[in-house]
């Protein structure tokens, strides 16, 4: 049964890439009694560890959204900012925005002379105030905001800000609780700053060193008619990923996700994006390598206000981590 | 034996990320000239030539090349794809193609015939989403044959032109695993003291990965790293590096330079021809992962000179393969007898 | 400390020798522990009381010009070494090689261009160096491909308290370094002069994969973008206003509980600071706090007017301020209970 709530909390909970304080106290919240230990490291990953002697594996899904970081502010209430995370300008126009304090503004842009180009420098964020002390109290250059926008759900799809990848650390809270029985020495691991770089996972692939590593993100689809060409579509199940820009997966993993999905009657379908990178794209690389591997949870209109995934999809998602662990 | 070596390697395929599918050819030529072989966890190839002293040398050339990935299926036996590494699309049109499924796949990359394409059309160039393997097949027989994921490559037969000179696909960077197993070899023949690790680095077409795992598992005292370099033609600037001259010195931050300088030193002494450019900052070669691996690896960067780079038709000098090799042998030796330290320092 | 005479050597990245020797010599009189790593970082030691492991952190490397051919007249192409705007190089004068060799890059004059060519600026690859000689055979005598050019710019004070010279990008920092180093302070602290940073954090990659840092403080030399027709929201730092405080760049986002911890260590000693506004470029930091198992870093700046060019321009209490700033983040970090 997809768990509706969590999701939505998750999906509300305020973390840009390198301000992830509040979504992790929340996730630490929903996994404490699951874990055998949690640390956080030094950038803010956090590492919930069901200890054992056999293989050591790695799921990571990141806890960080995309989000905007505030560059000056002007005394009338009008601010400059610079993306955390991959937007652009046209994607920006016209949204809500909200910052850690639940105050909020809307992207306006300025007077564009003859022929000029819309870029991010040609927008601010009102705040809607004319009262200037108000402005000076809550609005400070370094400040972060995310989208703003309502959790809606059908009978078999989600839209909601933030799929991207708070899908994915849905799918590990569910798999950890769920935790199979095993010798395997696993690490649940929420990561920081992927949409800036993966940097999170680089460290944490380092100081894990595990055997065996599988990221959890969002990937594309095929099925709409935004142009973008891939055999991957909602409701097809989960899809385990054969190549992306930051990751060719190891053959071995292939076929183990694939054995294991075929052997547990997991819905599955092969994905290759042919833009972006998850997670696994740093950690294979750790040191002498790790075979690595991602499990994707199919995507529409993502890093917008307003992604969508199917539900079935993400049980099957979740199922397929737990066989895996084992 | 150079070329019996290149011709085998380029007639069979190593796409990134899938390089260990014909590893048996590599094995077949480095093991008469090596102790042991090892790999890394991305698939890189190790063979190791044991010294007598704990330095290690590590040699790396790339052995993965570039090519086609299969993306979908479509109607009429027509298949869409995805490139792994960097291919122009023009360099795929109108060619012959392998797939390689659960067999061996014959098709064609073909493109709409002149008498309806407008003149405007054929200034722009293609793009990889305009094109489609036809692979003469129904649907239905096709999905029987190929996944996606499944992997392609041009054919092209490799070709001897006029003197030493010859065309392959992926010579880029072959070229330079040939320059390893000639090192090999000429250093079978003579004692060395530094273990010497001959490394076939994979995926380094998609961001120098192997190149990454397999220094830090080696963790080398100096690193010695072969890629292709651009050979001139003549619609490059009269400066540019050219085939049949010897290999490429690159001169920047990312290379030793005073290690950079005695391997100039060597080739003088013993009349080996050198070309030399400048690389200020990136190399985009392996040079990137290996000189930052860990605590940091002094490294010397040789280029073979190579035309029409990430094309079908690579063209290169077999000579610069050959005497690139026994320079660097003879610069191994060099090392073994200079007192390293003094060579390292700064 | 010695910033006049670090600006004048010449250091481009990957040839660091100068600056390299110049800073080994005076750690060595001030009696310094330090160590040169393979890819040529100076590590320095100031042992003292210690909490945690900081690394301090500042790249000796100057962006400039590399030899890239000598042509058939015996004049000189050359590439960029980091990033640099091929304007700033119209009518300059340069220093080549080794042995400093004095050379020009002209320009051609104004009375033969083409209105054409007075409205575009050439690019890299069509400008040279001009040393003097009449041939191919006599250039090749003095210079080499893959020699090293750095500009040719003294070190000048003026206005109210500012300095004019090149490579305050980063001799600044290297400069406060040596200071801090010559203070014996009893806390624990790694003076790290890095290689390569202006291609790529290179250096940086190797000595926090040594030293394992617990805190990376970088003192960089940054964007200053205060002049007329700039916008406010444009200029990032402003000369004159203090350390500048990171809070995000292309390469870090900085933990914002440490810059903010930092911002009141500055108030707390009366020291000038303001925030870095801009989200781009980047610098060690980028490098540092990703190393291993990850470690928190912060970016303390010298206002850099011009940067990357000839005629950097700082002022000399934003320096003392990055100094003093520095000081105390360190002592601060280091002082109480072990």
């Amino acid at each position: 049964m997809f768990n509706s709530e969590l999701m939505k909390r998750l999906s509300d909970c305020f973390g840009p890439s390198g301000r992830e304080k509040m979504i992790r106290e929340m996730i630490k919240n929903e996994i404490k009694d699951y874990a055998d230990e949690i640390t956080t490291d030094p950038l803010g990953n956090l590492i919930a560890r069901k200890k054992g002697t056999g293989k050591k594996i790695l799921f990571s899904a990141h806890m960080d959204q995309i989000g905007l970081i505030i560059t000056h502010v002007d005394e009338k209430g009008f601010l400059r900012f610079a993306n955390v995370g991959g937007l652009n300008a046209k994607e920006l126009l016209g949204l809500r925005m909200v910052f850690d304090n639940g105050l909020e503004g809307v992207i306006c842009q300025e007077e564009l002379k003859d022929k000029e180009k819309l870029t991010t420098g040609k927008l601010f964020l009102d705040v809607a105030s004319t009262d200037k002390e108000f402005i000076k109290k809550n609005f400070r250059t370094g400040d972060m905001c995310v989208f703003k926008s309502e959790y809606y759900e059908t009978k078999d799809c989600v839209i909601c800000k933030a799929a991207d990848d708070r899908i994915g650390c849905y799918v590990l809270i569910e798999a950890l609780q769920n935790h199979p029985e095993t010798d395997n020495d696993v690490y649940y691991v929420f990561s920081v700053q992927e949409e800036v770089g993966c940097r999170g996972a680089k460290t944490a692939g380092y100081s894990i060193d595990p055997e065996l590593a599988i990221a959890l993100d969002v990937t594309a689809t095929g099925d709409s008619p935004d142009g973008i060409k891939m055999d991957v579509k909602l409701g097809g199940g989960a899809a385990i990923k054969l190549k992306d820009n930051s990751l060719i997966t190891h053959s071995d993993v292939k076929d183990l996700l694939t054995h294991l999905a075929e052997k547990n009657n997991i819905k599955y379908q092969y994905e290759i994006l042919e833009f972006g990178g998850t997670d696994a794209g740093q950690i294979h690389i750790s040191r002498e390598g790790v075979p690595s591997g991602v499990i994707s949870i199919p995507s529409r209109n993502l890093h917008s206000s307003g992604e969508i995934f199917n539900k079935a999809d993400v049980e099957e998602c979740i199922k397929l981590v737990i066989a895996a662990a084992e | 034996m150079l070329k019996e070596f290149l011709f085998d390697v380029c007639s069979n395929h190593f796409v990134s990320g899938f390089e260990h599918i014909n590893g048996d050819i590599l094995t077949k030529y480095f093991k008469p000239y090596t102790d042991t072989l090892e790999k890394d966890k991305l698939g890189s190839y190790i063979f190791k030539r044991t010294g007598t002293r704990d330095t290690k040398i590590m040699l790396a050339a790339h052995v993965d090349e570039i090519g086609l990935m299969i993306t979908k299926i479509l109607e009429g036996g027509f298949l869409s794809f995805t490139t792994v590494g960097g291919i122009n699309p023009a360099s795929l049109v109108a060619q012959d193609v392998t797939i390689y499924g659960k067999e061996n796949i014959f098709g064609v990359i073909g493109i709409k015939p002149p008498h309806i394409t407008s003149e405007e059309e054929r200034t722009k160039p293609h793009k990889i989403k305009d094109l489609f393997i036809d692979t003469g097949y129904t649907k239905e027989k096709l999905e029987s044959l190929v996944k996606i994921g499944d992997i392609a490559t041009v054919n092209r037969e490799p070709l001897s032109l006029q003197g030493n000179v010859i065309s392959a696909k992926a010579f880029d960077d072959r070229a330079c695993v040939a320059v390893l197993l000639e090192t090999a070899k000429e250093l079978s023949k003579i004692s060395h003291k530094s273990n010497v690790y001959f490394t076939a680095t994979a995926q380094e077409e998609t961001g120098m990965r192997g190149a990454t795992t397999s220094s830090y598992k080696i963790a080398p005292d100096i690193g010695i790293v072969l890629d292709v370099g651009f050979g001139k033609t003549p619609d490059m600037p009269p400066d540019a590096p050219e085939l049949g001259k010897g290999p490429i010195v690159a001169y920047g931050g990312r290379m030793n330079a005073k290690l950079t300088k005695k391997f100039v030193e060597t080739c003088k002494k013993y009349n080996y021809p050198l070309q030399h450019e400048a690389v200020p900052a990136r190399t985009g070669t392996d040079t990137e992962a290996l000189h930052i691996s860990r605590d940091g690896i002094p490294c010397i960067l040789l280029s073979i000179p190579l035309r029409y780079m990430h094309t079908s038709v690579e063209t290169i000098d077999l000579y610069d393969v050959e005497i690139t090799g026994k320079a660097i042998a003879r610069f191994i030796n060099e090392l073994d007898n200079s007192d390293l330290e003094e060579v390292l320092c700064f | 400390m010695f910033l006049k005479e670090l600006t004048e050597l010449s250091g481009v990245s990957g040839c660091e020798y100068e600056v390299r020797n110049f800073i080994k010599d005076k750690l060595s009189q001030m009696g310094c522990d330090f160590y040169v790593d393979k890819l040529g970082n100076i590590i320095a030691h100031n042992k003292g009381r210690k909490n945690k492991t900081i690394m301090v952190a500042a790249h000796m490397d100057e962006v400039g010009l590399i030899v890239s051919n000598i042509d058939s007249e015996g004049f000189i192409k050359f590439k960029a070494v980091g990033g640099i705007d091929q304007r700033v190089l119209n009518s300059k004068a340069v220093l080549v090689g080794e042995n400093k060799i004095p050379g020009v890059i002209g320009s051609k004059a104004v009375h033969l261009m083409t209105s054409q060519e007075k409205e575009s600026s050439l690019p890299i690859d069509k400008l040279y160096i001009d040393i003097g000689t009449n041939s191919k055979e006599e250039t090749e005598k003095l210079v080499n491909i893959g020699d090293y050019v750095s500009f040719n710019s003294s070190y000048v004070e003026f206005g109210d308290n500012l300095i004019k010279a090149k490579a305050l990008d980063d001799r600044t920092g290297c400069s406060i370094i040596l200071e801090l180093m010559n203070q014996k302070l009893d806390a624990d602290f790694y003076g790290v002069f890095t290689v390569m940073e202006e291609v790529g954090l290179r250096g940086a990659e190797t000595a926090a994969y040594q030293l394992e840092p617990d805190l990376g403080i970088v003192l960089e030399g940054t964007v200053c973008a205060d002049m007329p027709e700039v916008e406010d929201r444009d200029k990032s730092t402003l000369i004159g206003k203090g350390a500048a405080l990171s809070l995000m760049d292309a390469t870090t986002v900085y933990d914002i509980d440490i810059v903010r911890s930092v911002a009141k260590i500055a108030e707390g000693n009366n020291i000038m600071y303001q925030y870095r506004t801009s989200a781009s470029g980047g610098n060690d930091a980028g490098a540092v706090h990703k190393t291993k198992s990850g470690a928190k870093a912060v970016a303390i700046s010298t206002p850099c007017r011009y940067i990357h060019s000839s005629v950097n321009v700082a002022s000399k209490k934003d320096i003392e301020s990055v100094y003093m700033l520095a000081k105390q983040v360190i002592l601060e970090n280091q002082k109480g209970e072990q």
